[in-house]
Protein backbone atom coordinates (compact mmCIF):
# COMPACT_ATOMS: atom_id res chain seq x y z
CA UNK A 1 0.00 0.00 0.00
CA UNK A 2 1.23 3.31 -0.97
CA UNK A 3 0.78 6.90 -0.41
CA UNK A 4 1.62 9.82 -2.49
CA UNK A 5 1.72 12.80 -1.89
CA UNK A 6 2.60 15.43 -5.28
CA UNK A 7 3.45 19.13 -4.54
CA UNK A 8 0.74 19.62 -2.06
CA UNK A 9 -0.42 22.85 -1.29
CA UNK A 10 -3.71 23.62 1.16
CA UNK A 11 -4.94 26.98 2.36
CA UNK A 12 -7.28 26.65 4.96
CA UNK A 13 -9.12 29.54 6.87
CA UNK A 14 -7.25 32.43 4.81
CA UNK A 15 -3.78 30.76 5.52
CA UNK A 16 -1.23 28.14 4.39
CA UNK A 17 -2.14 25.04 5.70
CA UNK A 18 0.63 22.93 4.14
CA UNK A 19 3.20 23.84 1.67
CA UNK A 20 5.03 21.87 -0.70
CA UNK A 21 4.54 19.04 0.29
CA UNK A 22 6.09 15.80 -1.75
CA UNK A 23 6.43 12.19 0.41
CA UNK A 24 5.71 8.30 -0.23
CA UNK A 25 4.57 6.40 2.43
CA UNK A 26 4.85 3.14 2.46
CA UNK A 27 5.48 1.56 6.09
CA UNK A 28 3.16 -0.53 8.46
CA UNK A 29 3.10 2.40 11.08
CA UNK A 30 3.33 6.29 10.37
CA UNK A 31 3.14 8.94 12.60
CA UNK A 32 2.33 12.64 12.65
CA UNK A 33 3.47 15.10 15.21
CA UNK A 34 3.69 18.87 15.26
CA UNK A 35 2.64 21.70 17.43
CA UNK A 36 -0.92 22.75 17.16
CA UNK A 37 -1.58 24.49 13.71
CA UNK A 38 1.01 22.62 12.12
CA UNK A 39 -1.09 21.17 9.41
CA UNK A 40 -1.46 17.54 11.29
CA UNK A 41 -5.28 17.41 10.43
CA UNK A 42 -5.05 18.85 7.08
CA UNK A 43 -2.33 16.23 6.20
CA UNK A 44 -4.44 13.09 7.48
CA UNK A 45 -7.64 14.20 5.54
CA UNK A 46 -5.72 14.76 2.43
CA UNK A 47 -5.74 11.04 2.66
CA UNK A 48 -9.51 10.11 2.34
CA UNK A 49 -10.26 13.31 0.20
CA UNK A 50 -11.82 14.86 3.00
CA UNK A 51 -9.41 17.80 2.04
CA UNK A 52 -8.61 18.32 -1.73
CA UNK A 53 -5.27 20.45 -2.31
CA UNK A 54 -4.95 22.91 -4.31
CA UNK A 55 -2.87 22.40 -6.31
CA UNK A 56 -1.09 18.82 -6.11
CA UNK A 57 -2.36 14.96 -5.72
CA UNK A 58 -2.63 12.77 -3.34
CA UNK A 59 -2.57 9.44 -4.68
CA UNK A 60 -3.54 5.86 -2.58
CA UNK A 61 -2.60 3.00 -3.97
CA UNK A 62 -2.89 4.78 -7.19
CA UNK A 63 -6.15 6.36 -6.51
CA UNK A 64 -6.54 10.07 -7.29
CA UNK A 65 -8.25 11.28 -4.22
CA UNK A 66 -9.58 14.36 -6.17
CA UNK A 67 -11.18 12.10 -9.16
CA UNK A 68 -11.79 8.90 -7.19
CA UNK A 69 -12.97 10.13 -3.88
CA UNK A 70 -15.29 6.95 -3.78
CA UNK A 71 -13.25 4.33 -4.09
CA UNK A 72 -10.35 6.02 -2.01
CA UNK A 73 -12.80 6.29 1.19
CA UNK A 74 -13.34 2.78 0.95
CA UNK A 75 -10.13 2.05 1.41
CA UNK A 76 -9.33 4.47 4.09
CA UNK A 77 -10.69 3.78 7.21
CA UNK A 78 -10.55 7.23 9.44
CA UNK A 79 -10.86 7.59 12.83
CA UNK A 80 -11.77 10.81 14.43
CA UNK A 81 -10.67 12.31 18.00
CA UNK A 82 -13.94 12.54 18.89
CA UNK A 83 -15.90 9.08 18.89
CA UNK A 84 -19.38 11.17 19.60
CA UNK A 85 -18.90 13.01 16.16
CA UNK A 86 -18.24 9.71 14.36
CA UNK A 87 -20.84 7.74 16.24
CA UNK A 88 -24.43 8.49 14.19
CA UNK A 89 -26.80 6.15 16.25
CA UNK A 90 -27.88 5.62 19.45
CA UNK A 91 -26.91 2.02 19.62
CA UNK A 92 -23.57 0.62 19.48
CA UNK A 93 -24.49 -2.33 17.16
CA UNK A 94 -26.91 0.23 14.53
CA UNK A 95 -24.23 2.21 14.32
CA UNK A 96 -21.12 -0.27 13.00
CA UNK A 97 -24.32 -1.82 10.89
CA UNK A 98 -25.29 1.71 9.49
CA UNK A 99 -21.56 2.07 8.02
CA UNK A 100 -21.84 -1.14 6.43
CA UNK A 101 -25.30 -0.63 4.72
CA UNK A 102 -23.86 0.30 1.13
CA UNK A 103 -21.70 -2.74 1.60
CA UNK A 104 -23.69 -5.46 2.66
CA UNK A 105 -27.49 -5.32 1.68
CA UNK A 106 -28.20 -7.76 3.67
CA UNK A 107 -29.11 -7.38 7.38
CA UNK A 108 -28.06 -10.46 8.36
CA UNK A 109 -24.69 -10.30 7.02
CA UNK A 110 -24.71 -6.64 8.46
CA UNK A 111 -25.46 -8.24 11.82
CA UNK A 112 -22.57 -10.56 11.51
CA UNK A 113 -20.23 -8.75 10.52
CA UNK A 114 -20.60 -6.13 13.04
CA UNK A 115 -20.34 -8.81 15.76
CA UNK A 116 -16.96 -10.36 14.53
CA UNK A 117 -15.35 -6.83 14.71
CA UNK A 118 -16.89 -6.42 18.17
CA UNK A 119 -15.35 -9.32 18.83
CA UNK A 120 -12.09 -8.73 17.60
CA UNK A 121 -11.67 -5.43 19.87
CA UNK A 122 -12.85 -7.71 22.89
CA UNK A 123 -16.43 -5.52 23.23
CA UNK A 124 -18.93 -8.02 21.74
CA UNK A 125 -20.53 -7.77 25.34
CA UNK A 126 -21.38 -3.70 24.39
CA UNK A 127 -23.45 -5.05 21.36
CA UNK A 128 -26.73 -3.63 23.09
CA UNK A 129 -25.57 -0.60 24.90
CA UNK A 130 -26.73 2.71 24.29
CA UNK A 131 -23.81 4.87 23.13
CA UNK A 132 -24.27 7.68 25.35
CA UNK A 133 -23.96 5.22 28.44
CA UNK A 134 -20.17 4.01 27.30
CA UNK A 135 -17.41 5.46 28.82
CA UNK A 136 -14.91 7.85 26.81
CA UNK A 137 -12.68 4.65 25.94
CA UNK A 138 -15.01 2.44 25.15
CA UNK A 139 -16.69 5.17 22.73
CA UNK A 140 -13.15 4.94 21.21
CA UNK A 141 -13.06 1.58 20.45
CA UNK A 142 -17.14 1.26 19.00
CA UNK A 143 -15.73 4.28 16.50
CA UNK A 144 -13.39 1.95 15.69
CA UNK A 145 -15.19 -1.36 15.19
CA UNK A 146 -17.25 0.79 12.97
CA UNK A 147 -13.97 1.51 10.75
CA UNK A 148 -12.68 -2.06 10.92
CA UNK A 149 -16.10 -3.26 10.06
CA UNK A 150 -15.37 -2.07 6.63
CA UNK A 151 -12.60 -3.68 5.88
CA UNK A 152 -10.46 -0.66 5.35
CA UNK A 153 -6.90 -1.20 3.70
CA UNK A 154 -5.65 1.56 5.57
CA UNK A 155 -6.54 3.29 8.90
CA UNK A 156 -6.13 6.64 10.26
CA UNK A 157 -6.26 7.98 13.18
CA UNK A 158 -6.82 11.85 14.40
CA UNK A 159 -5.44 12.00 17.77
CA UNK A 160 -6.48 8.61 19.12
CA UNK A 161 -5.45 8.59 22.50
CA UNK A 162 -6.73 12.42 23.73
CA UNK A 163 -9.57 11.57 25.59
CA UNK A 164 -8.03 8.46 27.33
CA UNK A 165 -6.70 7.91 30.38
CA UNK A 166 -3.30 5.96 31.16
CA UNK A 167 -5.05 2.20 31.01
CA UNK A 168 -7.09 2.96 27.86
CA UNK A 169 -4.06 4.57 26.21
CA UNK A 170 -2.17 1.36 26.73
CA UNK A 171 -5.18 -1.02 25.77
CA UNK A 172 -5.67 1.75 22.62
CA UNK A 173 -1.42 1.06 21.94
CA UNK A 174 -2.34 -2.76 22.02
CA UNK A 175 -5.40 -2.63 19.82
CA UNK A 176 -3.10 -1.09 17.42
CA UNK A 177 -0.31 -2.59 17.30
CA UNK A 178 -2.56 -6.05 16.63
CA UNK A 179 -3.99 -4.45 13.63
CA UNK A 180 -2.84 -6.05 10.07
CA UNK A 181 -3.57 -2.52 8.40
CA UNK A 182 -1.09 -0.11 7.37
CA UNK A 183 -1.71 3.14 10.25
CA UNK A 184 -1.32 6.83 9.51
CA UNK A 185 -1.47 8.29 13.35
CA UNK A 186 -1.66 11.93 14.33
CA UNK A 187 -0.46 12.30 18.21
CA UNK A 188 0.65 14.40 20.61
CA UNK A 189 1.70 10.98 22.67
CA UNK A 190 5.39 11.38 22.09
CA UNK A 191 5.20 7.47 23.56
CA UNK A 192 2.58 6.38 21.12
CA UNK A 193 4.88 8.25 18.34
CA UNK A 194 7.65 5.52 19.62
CA UNK A 195 5.91 2.46 18.38
CA UNK A 196 5.52 3.86 14.86
CA UNK A 197 8.14 2.65 12.24
CA UNK A 198 8.20 6.28 10.73
CA UNK A 199 7.63 9.44 12.16
CA UNK A 200 6.98 12.50 10.11
CA UNK A 201 7.65 16.12 11.98
CA UNK A 202 5.14 19.37 10.89
CA UNK A 203 5.86 22.93 11.84
CA UNK A 204 3.72 25.74 9.90
CA UNK A 205 2.58 23.43 7.08
CA UNK A 206 5.69 21.97 5.77
CA UNK A 207 7.74 18.50 7.24
CA UNK A 208 10.27 19.50 9.28
CA UNK A 209 11.93 16.34 9.99
CA UNK A 210 10.97 12.85 8.75
CA UNK A 211 12.73 9.35 9.61
CA UNK A 212 12.72 7.30 12.38
CA UNK A 213 10.67 7.04 15.53
CA UNK A 214 13.58 8.02 18.33
CA UNK A 215 15.18 10.29 16.16
CA UNK A 216 11.73 11.99 15.13
CA UNK A 217 10.64 12.79 18.15
CA UNK A 218 14.10 14.04 19.79
CA UNK A 219 13.87 16.58 17.18
CA UNK A 220 10.48 17.27 17.69
CA UNK A 221 11.35 17.65 21.89
CA UNK A 222 14.56 19.64 21.02
CA UNK A 223 12.66 22.71 18.26
CA UNK A 224 9.22 22.62 19.48
CA UNK A 225 9.29 21.65 23.16
CA UNK B 1 -29.36 12.32 28.19
CA UNK B 2 -28.31 10.46 25.16
CA UNK B 3 -31.36 9.41 23.22
CA UNK B 4 -35.02 8.62 23.29
CA UNK B 5 -34.85 5.18 22.63
CA UNK B 6 -33.58 2.86 25.04
CA UNK B 7 -33.95 -1.05 24.90
CA UNK B 8 -36.42 -3.67 26.17
CA UNK B 9 -38.26 -6.60 25.64
CA UNK B 10 -42.24 -5.05 26.06
CA UNK B 11 -44.73 -5.87 23.21
CA UNK B 12 -44.20 -2.47 22.41
CA UNK B 13 -40.59 -3.06 21.55
CA UNK B 14 -41.31 -6.16 19.32
CA UNK B 15 -44.20 -4.07 17.41
CA UNK B 16 -43.38 -3.46 14.34
CA UNK B 17 -42.28 0.16 13.67
CA UNK B 18 -44.19 0.75 10.92
CA UNK B 19 -47.64 -0.33 13.02
CA UNK B 20 -46.69 2.48 15.85
CA UNK B 21 -46.30 5.03 13.20
CA UNK B 22 -49.38 4.09 11.55
CA UNK B 23 -51.24 3.78 14.84
CA UNK B 24 -50.04 7.37 16.36
CA UNK B 25 -50.68 8.85 12.80
CA UNK B 26 -54.37 7.46 13.70
CA UNK B 27 -54.58 8.87 16.94
CA UNK B 28 -53.07 12.33 16.21
CA UNK B 29 -55.71 12.32 13.70
CA UNK B 30 -58.87 10.92 15.31
CA UNK B 31 -57.89 13.33 18.74
CA UNK B 32 -58.80 16.22 16.13
CA UNK B 33 -61.90 15.48 16.10
CA UNK B 34 -62.90 14.45 19.50
CA UNK B 35 -63.97 17.51 21.37
CA UNK B 36 -65.15 15.79 24.97
CA UNK B 37 -62.75 16.25 27.61
CA UNK B 38 -63.77 12.74 28.86
CA UNK B 39 -62.63 11.08 25.76
CA UNK B 40 -59.96 13.34 25.91
CA UNK B 41 -58.54 12.22 29.24
CA UNK B 42 -59.67 8.56 28.80
CA UNK B 43 -57.00 8.61 25.70
CA UNK B 44 -54.36 10.44 28.05
CA UNK B 45 -54.94 7.29 30.87
CA UNK B 46 -54.61 4.67 28.22
CA UNK B 47 -51.17 6.49 26.69
CA UNK B 48 -49.89 6.52 30.14
CA UNK B 49 -50.91 2.69 30.70
CA UNK B 50 -48.71 1.96 27.31
CA UNK B 51 -45.75 4.10 28.40
CA UNK B 52 -46.05 2.00 31.77
CA UNK B 53 -46.02 -0.90 29.56
CA UNK B 54 -42.91 0.11 27.72
CA UNK B 55 -41.01 -0.44 31.17
CA UNK B 56 -39.87 3.29 30.98
CA UNK B 57 -39.91 4.41 34.26
CA UNK B 58 -41.04 7.76 35.50
CA UNK B 59 -37.63 9.47 36.06
CA UNK B 60 -36.63 8.59 32.50
CA UNK B 61 -40.06 9.90 31.05
CA UNK B 62 -39.87 12.72 33.38
CA UNK B 63 -36.69 13.77 31.68
CA UNK B 64 -37.92 14.00 28.55
CA UNK B 65 -41.40 15.66 29.19
CA UNK B 66 -40.20 18.18 31.81
CA UNK B 67 -39.34 20.61 29.58
CA UNK B 68 -42.32 20.34 27.38
CA UNK B 69 -44.76 20.92 30.36
CA UNK B 70 -43.84 24.40 30.41
CA UNK B 71 -45.51 24.87 27.02
CA UNK B 72 -48.59 22.85 27.63
CA UNK B 73 -49.46 24.98 30.63
CA UNK B 74 -48.64 28.30 28.14
CA UNK B 75 -50.79 26.62 25.79
CA UNK B 76 -53.51 25.61 28.22
CA UNK B 77 -53.22 29.27 29.81
CA UNK B 78 -53.15 30.57 26.62
CA UNK B 79 -56.26 29.30 25.64
CA UNK B 80 -58.19 29.86 29.08
CA UNK B 81 -57.92 33.44 28.63
CA UNK B 82 -58.67 33.69 24.76
CA UNK B 83 -61.47 31.41 24.82
CA UNK B 84 -62.88 28.97 27.86
CA UNK B 85 -61.61 27.17 30.53
CA UNK B 86 -63.64 23.99 28.71
CA UNK B 87 -61.60 24.41 25.60
CA UNK B 88 -58.29 25.01 27.36
CA UNK B 89 -58.81 21.52 29.03
CA UNK B 90 -59.27 20.04 25.95
CA UNK B 91 -56.38 21.29 24.28
CA UNK B 92 -54.01 20.60 27.15
CA UNK B 93 -55.35 17.04 27.23
CA UNK B 94 -55.00 16.55 23.76
CA UNK B 95 -51.41 18.18 23.46
CA UNK B 96 -49.82 15.98 26.67
CA UNK B 97 -51.98 12.92 24.88
CA UNK B 98 -49.99 13.07 21.39
CA UNK B 99 -47.12 14.20 23.30
CA UNK B 100 -46.78 11.17 25.09
CA UNK B 101 -48.34 9.05 22.68
CA UNK B 102 -45.55 10.25 20.58
CA UNK B 103 -42.35 9.27 23.46
CA UNK B 104 -44.27 6.08 23.50
CA UNK B 105 -43.37 5.19 20.09
CA UNK B 106 -39.62 7.13 19.98
CA UNK B 107 -38.73 5.30 23.14
CA UNK B 108 -39.43 1.91 21.72
CA UNK B 109 -38.42 2.35 18.61
CA UNK B 110 -34.41 2.49 17.06
CA UNK B 111 -33.86 5.36 14.79
CA UNK B 112 -33.07 2.83 11.97
CA UNK B 113 -36.27 1.02 12.09
CA UNK B 114 -37.86 4.29 11.84
CA UNK B 115 -35.74 5.29 9.26
CA UNK B 116 -36.51 1.90 7.16
CA UNK B 117 -40.20 2.59 7.37
CA UNK B 118 -39.40 6.47 6.00
CA UNK B 119 -37.72 5.28 3.24
CA UNK B 120 -39.85 2.55 2.48
CA UNK B 121 -42.66 5.30 2.49
CA UNK B 122 -40.92 7.95 0.24
CA UNK B 123 -39.91 4.86 -2.16
CA UNK B 124 -42.54 6.21 -4.83
CA UNK B 125 -41.08 9.51 -4.58
CA UNK B 126 -37.21 8.27 -4.94
CA UNK B 127 -38.52 6.10 -7.98
CA UNK B 128 -40.02 9.37 -9.74
CA UNK B 129 -36.20 11.31 -9.07
CA UNK B 130 -37.92 13.63 -7.22
CA UNK B 131 -35.89 12.99 -3.84
CA UNK B 132 -33.09 10.34 -2.40
CA UNK B 133 -34.82 8.70 0.51
CA UNK B 134 -32.12 7.36 1.94
CA UNK B 135 -31.00 10.94 2.16
CA UNK B 136 -34.03 12.35 3.68
CA UNK B 137 -34.35 9.44 6.08
CA UNK B 138 -30.80 9.79 7.52
CA UNK B 139 -31.44 13.66 7.66
CA UNK B 140 -34.66 12.46 9.91
CA UNK B 141 -32.72 10.22 12.08
CA UNK B 142 -29.97 12.50 12.85
CA UNK B 143 -32.25 15.14 13.44
CA UNK B 144 -34.28 13.04 16.12
CA UNK B 145 -30.88 11.69 17.17
CA UNK B 146 -29.73 15.21 18.32
CA UNK B 147 -32.42 16.77 20.11
CA UNK B 148 -31.89 14.91 22.81
CA UNK B 149 -28.16 16.30 22.39
CA UNK B 150 -29.37 19.91 21.80
CA UNK B 151 -30.81 20.00 24.94
CA UNK B 152 -27.66 18.64 26.68
CA UNK B 153 -25.69 21.83 25.48
CA UNK B 154 -28.30 23.90 26.28
CA UNK B 155 -27.80 23.27 29.59
CA UNK B 156 -24.37 22.96 29.56
CA UNK B 157 -23.76 26.62 28.12
CA UNK B 158 -26.25 27.55 30.78
CA UNK B 159 -24.28 26.18 33.84
CA UNK B 160 -21.02 27.53 32.18
CA UNK B 161 -22.78 31.63 31.78
CA UNK B 162 -24.36 30.60 35.08
CA UNK B 163 -20.45 30.16 36.87
CA UNK B 164 -19.50 33.22 35.01
CA UNK B 165 -22.60 35.19 36.70
CA UNK B 166 -24.09 35.93 33.14
CA UNK B 167 -27.90 35.80 33.25
CA UNK B 168 -29.38 34.22 30.30
CA UNK B 169 -29.98 36.08 27.16
CA UNK B 170 -30.65 35.61 23.63
CA UNK B 171 -27.04 36.78 23.20
CA UNK B 172 -25.11 34.86 26.19
CA UNK B 173 -27.30 31.43 25.24
CA UNK B 174 -28.24 32.23 21.85
CA UNK B 175 -25.08 32.74 20.36
CA UNK B 176 -22.72 29.66 21.59
CA UNK B 177 -25.61 27.66 20.82
CA UNK B 178 -25.89 28.42 17.48
CA UNK B 179 -21.57 28.70 17.01
CA UNK B 180 -21.52 25.14 18.44
CA UNK B 181 -24.39 23.38 16.82
CA UNK B 182 -22.79 24.57 13.49
CA UNK B 183 -19.64 23.45 14.68
CA UNK B 184 -20.61 19.73 15.54
CA UNK B 185 -22.97 19.67 12.54
CA UNK B 186 -19.87 20.31 10.41
CA UNK B 187 -18.17 17.43 12.47
CA UNK B 188 -20.84 15.39 12.33
CA UNK B 189 -21.05 15.75 7.92
CA UNK B 190 -16.89 15.65 7.95
CA UNK B 191 -17.57 11.77 9.50
CA UNK B 192 -20.69 10.69 7.51
CA UNK B 193 -18.56 11.70 4.29
CA UNK B 194 -15.96 9.54 5.93
CA UNK B 195 -17.84 6.74 6.44
CA UNK B 196 -19.73 6.50 3.02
Amino acid sequence: MLIEFKKIFVERDGRQALSDVNLSLSERRIGVIGPNGSGKSTFIRLINGLILPQPGHVYVDGLDTRTQTEAVRRKVGFVFQNPDNQIVFPLVSEDIEFGLKRRLPHAAARKQRSQETLEQLGVLHLEDRLVHTLSGGEKQLIALAGVLATLPEILVFDEPTTQLDLRLRNRFERHLAALPQPAVVVSHDLELMKTMDRVLVLKQGCVVFDGAADAATSWYREHCG
Amino acid sequence: MGSFYFLGRSWLHLMAAGQKLAALMLVGAGLMWVHDWRILLFALVVVLGLLQQSGAGFKQVWLHVKSLCVWVLLLVVFTAVVQTPTLAAEAGLRMSTLLLAALVVTMTTSISSLMEVLIWLLTPFSRLGWINSERVALVFGLTLRLIPEMSAQWHDIREAQAARGLTVSPLTMGLPMLLRTIRRAQDIAEALDARQ
